[in-house]
């Protein structure tokens, strides 16, 4: 052993090292002759082969079983998320804040809604979901009638917002002091948001902080409705021209102007009260505007 | 003690032995003032030279009063108690730390430090989006404490078994101080004092002689060699070591009285020097310490290269350089196999444990394994491989050599008991005997029990209380009138008697001696109950038995008797023992007895078991050459049929010169030749003869012999037991000592003791250690298999941007929980071949973990289950709506916490915290992955060439249940009920436990065919790339 335990010098270690790299006594470059490095390189290479294929084959497999249309599970999907626009974050929570006097500022927010409601352009919908919905109704269809082997898609308009549509003040209101704020539910295929009595959900906003601060709130369209008739979501595949229904807010501000809102979406199977889902089933953000 | 000091210690020793070794030599030359200043302690030793009245001058003591109470308090308090220091046990913060610094740990402290690092460049970076890293930096060094505290604790309690031998009984010691006898405990004693020793005794300190009657004294504790000494007042030889007129340290007294003077006390007595010559010696690296830091080097060397190819590849895809150097830290702590640490500890001990069971308790749990490593073992004879303890052996008597029973239980054959000669024989043998037991032992067998007398004569009692039976009542019926002790001009011991019949008014006169003088006095043999003329056919006879048992090693006496004439020597007749007035010539011849301290029952075989398992055993010993040869013979360690140079040139009857020395397999060397051997000679005799006998060496020659083996790449064991042996025992890679014959400094020395003396519990060391070597070898696989499939999420995650598919919590849960007691339950695995049939290890070949075994469990068996839990992982996130060619650069988009509607590939639109979820479902999906495959993977590893079939699915149940441990456990972790938002566990769907199992079949099947391939084809690629 006493040989093992030696303190080699730093230059004995090279030198074996440089030994280990090639050793011209066995004709060894790092341990192996090259002979035996095409060896072992070819069988790694076949190892590495089988697997990937194997791989591939159980990937393929996989796909294969899998439906294009409806999602095996959606374990993870009970209760849809909400969220609110502009979708301004500051501290992992949405800040509104904006500047009235300033138009960069203010700018900025209404730009935001504008890019967000562009494609739901009355003409653009018109043309791509040529439907003619019945409201209150759930738009349920077991078959393939529209072109392509897909489903219609009930059209939202953009000028179903009313005053925060964009349309009548291009600002949304961030001018001045009643801003608009758009609420949008995500989509979930096959979900049907269920009030018990056959009522469509619709948007409840609250304010949590600053009661003072918030003078009135309109819905757009009327009472903050999501409409029935563009539930179920079907899928991307089956509906590929669907666009989810929205809910504008028009909130009035006041003395301070600003507030902490909480807005949920108000259906019996929603849910939005876990504490480690911060965006289902309800949306909290801040609204202020400076002056 | 310093180094320094210690050297200088070897030298002085050395020149007590008059030995000059070349490197000490040299070492001489560089400490010339030291060794003037050990020249000067030599010194100190010429009490033997000088006469009483310059003794007494120099002590300032009375050879009639002794010291004066006072001034022995002085020179107590100047000197210190009389007492052996314990070598300086280090302290038990020191033993801890020592805990915490092997060579896993090293890695490990090194991995949490890079946790640190990085949490605080993300810190820094104001990016901190998870405590990971400060999570794993602690887990890391809780991992490290944690084991520290368990291996302490383990360590902790063999210290504690070991420390319950010693002996607590503090020695007592006749002083005589102003002129008074007094009874003091020995520690009290100081220099000058004047001490009387009597038979039974242990000399409290190195003693001058003063007066004696028949003071013998063994000297076994310091030469290892029990032959009773004479020890008499005059000055015989200029060495202290040899001269007659000292006594030293903790030898014992047999017979006789003495007073002397105290000349050496404590750490200052020869003994107390040899002591401290062990306590010099550095503690060697014990063979697993070495293997685990090649283990780490690998690890390290593959952690390194593959977060440096990483670095780069992130580089290149365009990562920032902080970004990349993140991902090379994070790399290299995930090679770090977390769990491996406890596997080992908790491996090593639980064979520690088992060791315990069969007596052999471990001082340092990494010791357990050297046994099985040892190539060599250097074995003390007395004490060790025999019983310490004279016994008979033989007798000649009707001209047949007849064996006694040696066994130390009496379960051996006896000899037939039914001649006239016999009964003459051991009538002898019972009266002219001066031996006695000690009282109040009538319950302890006959072997065991305590005698005052010297050993031949304790040997011969005891022989004859087993034969004959009751030798106190037997002496008693044969009333002795007239007795004349052995001296050394006569040679011989004689008593007469009155017969038993007290009708018969003869005497009976009995002798014993040795053999050659007994015989002079002789004119008649008695043979089959005859009295024969003694003529010249007897006495050839005679010498021939004589030379045949004195050939065994054994020590013969000559045994004689003869009937008084009742009209010469009447009743009352006044013997006289000084004048002789009786004949003590023209007796009758009744037999020899020859006595041996024979081997241990269960040592030859033991000693056969090490040879069959290609451990070489070497005697060193400081007794005789012939009795060495002898014992040695006798156990094994000389087969039969080997024969010295000495020996090949009797039989071809040339001188020694001409025999080739490589036809030689036995060799006797003694520690006179070898003080005359360089040391290149000794290697090349080590190297020549594998059967070698060491005798009347001294405890450096047994160093030297050791150190000579260790150079010859040999890993050696010692065993031993005496003070003489202590430095061996250290220097050795494992030294063994004797629990209950055992000195204490020989147990301080060594790293192993067998509490019950047993030399086999050696092969029960070997055996186990060899099986733990293999079993560890089998956890390490297993452990480090894993690691692959840990990382490859992670580099995938860097490469390809998919959503983090195994989170660190996970990691760490597979490592240090649902694994743990899979790999500890591979060391309950039997062994797969008889590895006592197997050469021991080769040390620079045969590694602990090998490029083969690391390569195959990595770049294999790994990536397998990698394959598997990226399979398991699509299967999940396909399922719930994520497509594998979507999840590809979704990172960005994935981990974005502002992101709340995100689209899946059905168009449906996730929040951030749903896609946390599902990523928490990906880290279970991967982890059950994992899971499923290393129950594969631990199965196959229960062999490594066998096929699982041969040695069997449930021979193992401890690792049967560590299954459905790590099943239990895992259902527990993935269904409990608030997991997820603790642990990251997601209770998954039933199926997709199901995914991983065909790559775990595939596993096995893998393995099996590997091992088919090494099983048929030994020695061909397939065996030299695959077999680890």
């Amino acid at each position: 052993m006493a040989t093992l335990k030696e303190k080699r010098t730093c230059g004995q270690r090279c030198e074996d090292f440089g030994r280990f790299v090639w050793n011209s006594e066995n004709g060894t470059f790092m341990g192996r002759t090259p002979l035996r490095w095409v060896y072992i390189s070819l069988y790694y290479v076949a190892f590495y082969v089988v697997m990937t294929g194997l791989f591939s084959l159980a990937i393929y497999v996989l796909m294969y079983t899998i439906d294009p249309y409806v999602p095996m599970y959606q374990d993870r999907l009970k209760s849809p998320g909400v969220m609110v626009w502009p979708d301004t974050y500051s501290d992992e929570q949405v800040q509104i804040t904006y500047n009235m006097s300033n138009k960069q500022s203010w700018g900025k927010m209404s730009q935001c809604l504008t890019t967000f409601l562009k494609p739901y352009n009355d003409t653009t919908q018109k043309q791509i979901n040529p439907c003619n919905c019945t409201t209150g109704k759930y738009f349920i269809q077991n078959t393939y009638n529209a072109p392509n082997h897909t489903k219609y898609a009930c059209p939202f308009l953009q000028s179903m917002l009313g005053n925060c549509s964009g349309i009548s003040d291009p600002s949304f209101g961030y001018s001045g002091s009643q801003p608009c704020v758009i609420i949008k539910m995500n989509r979930i295929i096959n979900f049907l948001p269920n009030n018990g009595t056959g009522l469509a959900p619709y948007v409840n906003c609250t304010v949590l902080e600053g009661q003072e601060n918030v003078r009135s709130m309109e819905y757009y369209p009327t009472n903050g409705t999501f409409d029935l008739s563009y539930y179920p979501y079907y899928g991307r595949k089956a509906q590929p021209t669907y666009y989810n229904p929205l809910v504008a807010v028009k909130i009035d501000l006041v003395n301070q102007r600003t507030a902490k809102m909480h807005c949920r979406v108000m259906a019996n199977n929603i849910a939005y009260e876990s504490i480690h889902e911060p965006y289902t089933g309800r949306v909290v953000f801040y609204i202020q505007a400076l002056s | 003690m310093s180094k320094e000091n210690s050297y200088d210690m070897f030298v002085e020793m050395d020149k007590m032995d008059g030995e000059m070794d070349v490197k000490i030599k040299k070492k001489k030359k560089m400490k010339k003032k030291e060794k003037l200043e050990s020249m000067k302690r030599e010194m100190d030793i010429d009490d033997h030279e000088l006469s009483i009245e310059d003794l007494e001058m120099k002590y300032s003591t009375s050879i009639t009063k002794g010291l004066s109470s006072t001034l022995a308090q002085q020179i107590l308090e100047r000197d210190g108690p009389n007492e052996l220091k314990p070598p300086k046990g280090t302290p038990e913060y020191v033993k801890f730390a020592r805990q915490l610094a092997g060579g896993l740990q090293c890695l490990m402290w090194v991995a949490a430090t890079i946790c640190f690092i990085a949490f605080g460049i993300l810190c820094a970076k104001g990016e901190l989006s998870s405590y990971d890293d400060l999570y794993l930096a602690i887990t890391l060094i809780a991992v490290v404490v944690v084991t520290g505290c368990f291996g302490y604790y383990q360590e902790f309690k063999s210290t504690n078994i070991i420390a319950s031998f010693k002996n607590l009984v503090p020695q007592q010691a006749l002083v005589i101080r102003d002129g008074q006898k007094n009874q003091i405990n020995a520690n009290m004693l100081v220099v000058g004092d004047l001490v009387e020793i009597k038979g039974g005794d242990r000399v409290p300190a190195d003693i001058r002689i003063i007066t004696a009657q028949g003071c013998k004294v063994d000297n076994s504790s310091l030469t290892g060699e029990s032959e009773p000494q004479t020890r008499s007042p005059e000055c015989t030889h200029e060495n202290p070591l040899e001269t007659r007129n000292i006594a030293f340290f903790s030898t014992t007294c047999l017979e006789g009285v003495a007073t002397g003077v105290i000349i050496n006390t404590g750490d200052r007595t020869i003994i107390g020097r040899i002591a401290s010559l062990a306590s010099g010696v550095g503690n060697e690296k014990t063979p697993i310490a070495i293997e685990i830091e090649h283990f780490v080097d690998i690890i390290a060397g593959l952690a390194i290269f593959f977060g440096f190819s990483f670095f780069v590849v992130a580089m290149f895809i365009g990562y920032a350089f902080l970004e990349a150097m993140i991902f090379f830290m994070a790399i290299v702590v995930a090679y770090v196999p977390e769990g491996l640490l406890a596997t080992v500890t908790v491996c090593l001990s639980l064979t520690a444990k088992r060791l315990a069971s069969k007596n052999c308790v471990v001082k340092n749990l990494e010791a357990v394994e050297t046994l099985g490593s040892t190539s060599v073992i250097c074995s003390d004879k007395t004490g060790t491989l025999t019983q310490n303890r004279m016994t008979v052996a033989h007798l000649w008597f009707d001209n047949m050599i007849h064996a006694a029973d040696t066994t130390e239980d009496q379960s051996g054959q006896s000899f037939d008991q039914s001649s006239e000669t016999w009964r003459a024989l051991a009538r002898v043998a019972s009266l002219c005997n001066r031996a006695i037991f000690k009282p109040n032992q009538e319950s302890v067998p006959i072997p065991k029990r305590m005698v005052v007398g010297d050993a031949s004569e304790t040997a011969l009692l005891k022989f004859t209380e087993l034969t004959i039976g009751n030798i106190m009542d037997y002496r008693a019926r044969f009333k002795k009138v007239c007795e004349v002790p052995f001296n050394s001009t006569n040679k011989f011991q004689l008593s007469i008697h009155e017969l038993e019949d007290p009708l018969d008014l003869r005497y009976l006169l009995v002798m014993k001696g040795a053999p050659e003088r007994i015989l002079e006095r002789c004119s008649t043999i008695l043979i089959k109950g005859q009295e024969l003329p003694l003529d010249e056919q007897w006495r050839e006879a005679f010498q021939t038995a004589y030379m045949d048992l004195g050939g065994l090693g054994e020590r013969v006496l000559g045994f004689c008797h003869i009937y008084l004439n009742d009209k010469e020597f009447p009743r009352g007749f006044n013997f006289d023992a000084d004048e002789m007035n009786f004949p003590t010539s023209g007796l009758c011849f009744a037999g020899l007895i020859s006595m041996i301290d024979p081997p241990r029952a269960t040592v030859p075989d033991a000693v056969m078991k090490c040879r069959t398992a290609g451990i070489r055993v070497v005697m060193v010993t400081g007794d005789h050459p012939i009795t060495a040869k002898a014992i040695a013979a006798n156990v094994g360690i000389i087969s039969e049929g080997s024969e010295t140079v000495e020996d090949i040139a009797n039989r071809l009857r040339i001188p020694v010169e001409q025999v080739r020395k490589s036809d030689a397999r036995a060799c006797v060397i003694n520690g006179g030749q070898l003080k005359d051997m360089s040391s290149d000679e000794l290697d090349d005799a080590l190297r020549t003869h594998p059967e070698m006998v060491f005798a009347r060496t001294s405890p450096q020659q047994k160093l030297i012999i050791v150190e000579s083996c260790q150079r010859l790449g040999s890993i050696v064991a010692v065993t031993g037991d005496g003070v003489n042996d202590s430095p061996a025992l250290k220097k050795a890679d494992i030294g063994v000592a004797m629990g209950i014959a055992g000195s204490d400094a020989a147990k301080n020395a060594a790293d192993m003791i067998l509490l019950d003396d047993n030399f086999a519990s050696i092969v029960t060391g070997v055996e186990q250690g060899r099986l733990i070597f293999d079993n560890l070898k089998k956890s390490i696989a297993y452990t480090l298999t894993k690691n692959i499939p840990e990382l490859t999420p992670y580099l995938i995650y860097i490469t390809v941007s998919v959503p983090l598919p195994l989170g660190c919590i996970t990691i760490l849960f597979i490592e240090l929980a649902t694994d743990i007691f899979p790999s500890v339950s591979l060391a309950y695995e039997k062994a797969e071949s008889d590895i006592m049939h197997l050469k021991p290890r080769n040390p620079r070949r045969d590694r602990l973990v090998n490029e083969a075994l690391a390569v195959y469990s990595y770049f294999q068996i790994g990536a397998i289950q990698s394959f598997a839990g990226f399979t398991d992982y699509f299967t999940a996130m396909a399922q719930e709506g994520w497509f594998p060619l979507l999840c590809v650069g979704l990172r960005s988009q994935w981990e974005n916490v502002e992101l709340q509607d995100l689209q899946d590939s059905y168009g449906q639109e996730w929040t951030f915290n749903q896609r946390l979820y599902q990523e928490y479902t990906c880290y279970t999906v991967f982890f059950v992955s994992i899971e499923v495959c290393q129950i594969s993977d631990v199965l196959i590893r229960k062999t490594r060439r066998l096929s699982l079939f041969q040695q069997g699915f449930f021979r193992n149940r401890v690792l049967l249940s560590a299954i459905v441990f790590q099943l239990c456990l895992g259902n527990l972790l993935c269904y409990c009920p608030g997991m997820p938002n603790i642990f990251n566990f997601m209770p998954i769907r039933v199926q997709w436990w199901f995914v991983p199992l065909p790559y775990g079949i595939l596993i096995f099947v893998y393995d099996e065919i590997r091992k088919l391939g090494v099983r048929r084809h030994p020695g061909s690629w397939w065996d030299q790339e695959l077999y680890y």
